[in-house]
């Protein structure tokens, strides 16, 4: 690829960023004004300073996806596992499209019938359960043609040679797998990131993540505004992005 | 002895969270639909199946929502494809490997308004025809958001989509080793359509074949990209099911349940023809 | 490892469900012979649940940073504010009443007439309780826009908050003489065509709501209940009005904004020449905020518009009820009302009675810093009009969908 190629492309990912962020410190944009007209801070100094504890989302929001993303990426990894190495492996498969064979928006009403009666409506924990029901089954799916006769020989390998299940994961299959560890990490702290429906249903808005918070700005009729709550949406998983670059970017990545 | 329990124990929880919840949740829905269940249901009643089976704007939904998802998919998957077999190393290594991954950091609601904002009537791009002196009033602009053709929806999925699939295809074809494939057939003869059309494409489709069709069933299961850019006129399925369980008349809820199984039911047939297909390639295979 | 991790999940699960099952306290029930002071006592340390809609930067910094640290301070109650519109409301209430829960995770919501008819519909509204505020004697509940909430009267169900009504928002640099009735609106589109719209939501349904009114002829003819013969002899007459109006409209009538967010974008960047708000001094909020051009003006057309008034619901279930009390009482306090009603602030109507109240609050009230760019109240007073059933919406609704949209 030519280096004139590539910058185009880094550019055209680049635009919806600078876009929004354009937007986010804007006021007057008439039409055909290809700019706003006044350019002011204002948007942020009433988001920021106005929200009581926008700092305590944040944190609960990282807590929250974290969570939910080590959880499902590190419990899928290792169901997954059982589920390929199955006699029956594509009947197996096929349980984890289940949740997405649900209009979303009904799963959450039907589930928050059964979380309320299950005694774990409104709290942290419940939110957490019910994001791994999305997350989990992605997580199976996403792994599901990692494994293969050369993995499964070298866990043999360590067998034979006395090592236990512990060590073939600790020296064998997590390393291997690392790169793709990290990606399905990675999209499964989006999804819970910018989970919102079950969030807000199961939860009752007790547990405020910056989602909740932010989210229902970005159909404000003050684009200025939208633009701004779309930034702090997607800049701390940009920033999550950056921070891991080293880490994952530089491994080759299995799918 | 320990390795058997392992697995038992690996597979129900796999049970626990991906079936039951859902198993539930269609009982509860299909209780629902049929009057059964819920603070105002008054004992079993198809009326609700008739109303949605009899109404040809239900069908027109289902029918929209597999449009916009075949296209989108379609377009998305031509695109990653292109620009993975031009340049395989180019997304697994150098800088676009990290800027690859940004656009996956969008959620959909965002993705929405930044297409309402770039493409509407009074959009961004409208503005620079203008300012380019293209158009002379922003009601000559093509109308590419809220038409009838879901163009906007359909936008704003490939935008989505078309980086999630480039990352895949570019490390499944390291994975593959498709590189070595393609160098071998080429020593065989095969020209270079034929080893992009004979070789390439298949065995990534066929290698990719579950994750395309889970992201299929997100495009076809969305709800704010066309909520926000579609038309009223021809909507998709979760736009119609809201508008059902939660607009002013609250006997509508059974009916929105009812979509939501219809839709289920729709979608567990898709499903299945792919498994089957599957199993029938991978018997001749 | 994962295995523990699975099992000191579930651990953690169950513990936080049994500390949901604390039973609601006995004395609630006797909520009604109690005495103010014995309420306030009651409140006392309470977490208070408010449910409502927060897309509005001024709206939250008006409940985050000036109600919630007053009620702290005052009556040591702890509000915590939730996200959802009414149909989240219903939906939770409904969701909760069916799995049989003894105690509402929600203790208070914000409601217009639509969820209070439907939250009355399940049953899921506690009261009555408004008589008991000490505030309430300032309310002018004679006004049957305060006092009647879609034709039905609020019976103490739920308490006043706030009063609004529908303005039609223009540019006056674009549109010198905006439409006064609904021919001159139709001469106007045919002139302008693509540039008048109304959304599928609640501001636009009003908005079809005063079209019928007008059409029957006046206030008068659909008042009261539901009247199927009524409904049946004029809404032809509507559609047959959107029809004549449809190829005219903003995407040649196929397809119609989804809520009044998108519609105050495109009157913004100029591609419609009409938005309205069911807040009729929405307009001053946006110029403010540097979203509408400052030649932006809201106005009521002849016929008149819709005028209502939103309001606070305690569920029935609520465990916290005297302290849903007690913070509804300072929020319809002549304090909390005059700082509501600044434009500056949020600009939402009062409901209180300048009538009824201290000479001193009635004066402040009277000189509150002018709208700069609404209509002013008291000139679209004898434009107002009520509220019809709720059956009326639900039918237009669908209708809408059916002869206009589908049609």
């Amino acid at each position: 690829m030519s280096r004139f190629t590539k910058i185009a492309l880094i550019g055209l990912i680049l635009f919806p960023f600078a876009f929004l962020l354009m937007l986010s410190v804007g006021r007057q944009w008439p039409y055909p004004a290809v700019f706003p007209e006044q350019w002011a801070l204002s948007n942020w100094q009433l988001v920021l300073g106005g929200s009581e504890g926008l700092g305590n989302s944040v944190l609960l929001s990282v807590l929250l996806s974290l969570s939910v993303a080590t959880l499902s990426t590190g419990l899928s990894f290792w169901v997954s596992r059982h589920i390929a190495y199955h006699p029956k492996r594509e009947a197996w498969l096929s349980l984890a499209y289940f949740p997405y064979v649900f209009a979303p928006v009904i799963l959450a009403a039907c589930l928050q019938f059964f979380f309320i009666v299950a005694g774990l409506y409104g709290t942290f924990g419940g939110v957490l359960l019910a994001q791994l029901f999305i997350t989990f089954p992605y997580g199976v799916i996403f792994f599901s043609s990692f494994w293969n006769e050369r993995l499964r020989s070298m866990e043999e390998l360590v067998k034979t040679l006395g090592g236990s299940t512990l060590q073939a994961y600790a020296k064998v299959l997590v390393p291997v797998a690392k790169g793709a560890l990290m990606t399905c990490f990675f999209q499964l702290f989006l999804i819970s990131w910018f989970e919102y429906g079950l969030t807000n249903l199961i939860g009752v808005g007790k547990v405020p993540t910056l989602t909740l918070r932010v989210f229902q700005y970005v159909n404000e009729a003050n684009i200025f505004l939208a633009a701004l709550a779309s930034c702090l949406l997607i800049l701390p998983p940009v920033a999550l992005l950056w921070l891991n670059r080293a880490v994952v970017f530089r491994e080759r990545i299995v799918p | 002895m320990q390795q058997r329990w392992a697995a038992y124990g690996g597979r129900s929880l796999f049970v626990l969270l991906s079936a039951v919840p859902i198993v539930a949740g269609v009982s509860y829905a299909l209780l629902y639909s049929l009057g059964l269940t819920g603070v105002m249901a008054e004992g079993f009643t198809l009326v609700h199946w008739q109303e949605i089976l009899g109404d040809a704007a239900f069908w027109r939904t289902l029918g929209f929502s597999l449009y916009v998802a075949a296209v989108s998919i379609g377009v998305a998957l031509g695109l990653s494809l292109a620009l993975v077999l031009r340049s395989p190393q180019a997304y697994t290594k150098g800088m676009l490997s990290f800027f690859i991954y940004l656009p996956l950091s969008i959620p959909a609601i965002v993705m929405a308004f930044f297409i309402f904002q770039l493409l509407g009537k009074g959009g961004w791009l409208s503005r620079v025809s203008h300012q380019l002196g293209l158009i002379s009033a922003l009601e000559q602009f093509p109308d590419w958001v809220n038409d009838n053709y879901g163009i906007g929806i359909i936008v704003a999925h490939v935008i989505m989509a078309t980086p999630f699939f480039t990352i895949f295809f570019a490390n499944l074809y390291q994975n593959e080793r498709l590189g070595e494939y393609l160098h071998l057939a080429a020593t065989l003869g095969a020209n270079g359509r034929q080893r992009i059309f004979r070789v390439a494409v298949p065995v990534l489709l066929r290698r990719g074949l579950a994750t395309v069709f889970l992201y299929f069933m997100f495009v076809m299961g969305s709800y704010e990209i066309p909520l926000l850019v579609g038309s009223q006129s021809v909507q998709m399925v979760s736009v119609r099911t809201i508008q059902r369980l939660q607009r002013y008349n609250l006997g509508d809820i059974p009916e929105a349940y009812a979509i939501s199984v219809a839709y289920t039911v729709l979608v567990a047939v898709l499903l299945g023809g792919l498994l089957w297909y599957n199993r029938k390639q991978m018997g001749r295979a | 490892m994962t295995r523990l991790t699975f099992f000191s999940l579930l651990l953690a699960l169950l513990l936080s469900a049994c500390e949901d099952s604390r039973a609601p306290e006995a004395a609630q029930e006797n909520l009604s012979q109690m005495s103010w002071p014995e309420i306030e006592a009651e409140a006392k340390g309470a977490t208070l649940t408010h449910m409502m809609w927060t897309g509005d930067p001024l709206i939250n910094d008006y409940m985050q940073n000036y109600v919630k640290p007053e009620v702290k301070e005052r009556y040591g109650i702890e509000l915590n504010i939730v996200s959802g519109q009414g149909a989240t409301i219903v939906q939770t209430m409904m969701a909760e009443l069916q799995a049989g829960k003894t105690e509402s995770e929600v203790d208070m919501m914000w409601i217009n007439g639509e969820t209070f008819y439907q939250l009355r519909q399940i049953k899921g509204l506690h009261g009555p309780w408004t008589e008991q505020l000490p505030n309430a004697q300032y309310i002018d509940l004679d006004n049957p826009f305060i006092g009647v909430d879609f034709q039905q009267p609020v019976g103490g169900y739920e308490c006043p908050w706030g009063n609004v009504q529908m303005a039609i928002i223009y540019d006056t640099l674009r549109t010198p003489h905006p439409p006064k009735d609904r021919k001159e609106l139709l001469a106007y589109v045919k002139e302008h065509p693509g540039t008048f719209t109304i959304d599928t939501r609640f501001t636009g349904l009003t908005f079809l709501k005063a079209l019928l009114i007008d059409i029957a002829g006046g206030q008068e003819a659909l008042a009261g209940d539901f009247d199927e013969a009524k409904y049946e002899q004029y809404a032809p007459q509507l559609w047959a009005y959107l029809r004549e109006l449809k190829p005219y409209m903003w995407k040649e009538g196929q397809s119609f904004p989804e809520g009044v967010a998108p519609m105050h974008q495109m009157f913004a960047n100029g591609e419609l020449h009409f938005t309205m708000s069911n807040n009729d001094c929405e307009v001053d909020n946006k110029v403010l905020q540097g979203v509408f051009p400052e030649s932006a003006r809201g106005y009521v057309w002849e016929p008149g518009t819709i005028q209502n008034s939103h309001y606070l619901g305690i569920a029935k279930h609520s465990g916290n009820k005297a302290a849903a009390m007690v913070v509804a009482n300072f929020m319809i306090s002549p304090e909390a009302q005059y700082r509501k009603m600044d434009p500056a602030i949020w600009g939402d109507g009062t409901v209180l009675s300048l009538d009824k109240l201290p000479d001193d609050w009635a004066a402040k009230f009277r000189n509150l810093p002018n709208r700069q760019y609404a209509p002013d109240r008291e000139a679209i007073q004898d434009r107002a009009l009520m509220e019809l059933a709720p059956e009326y919406m639900i039918r237009l609704a669908e209708d809408f969908r059916k002869e206009i949209i589908e049609g």
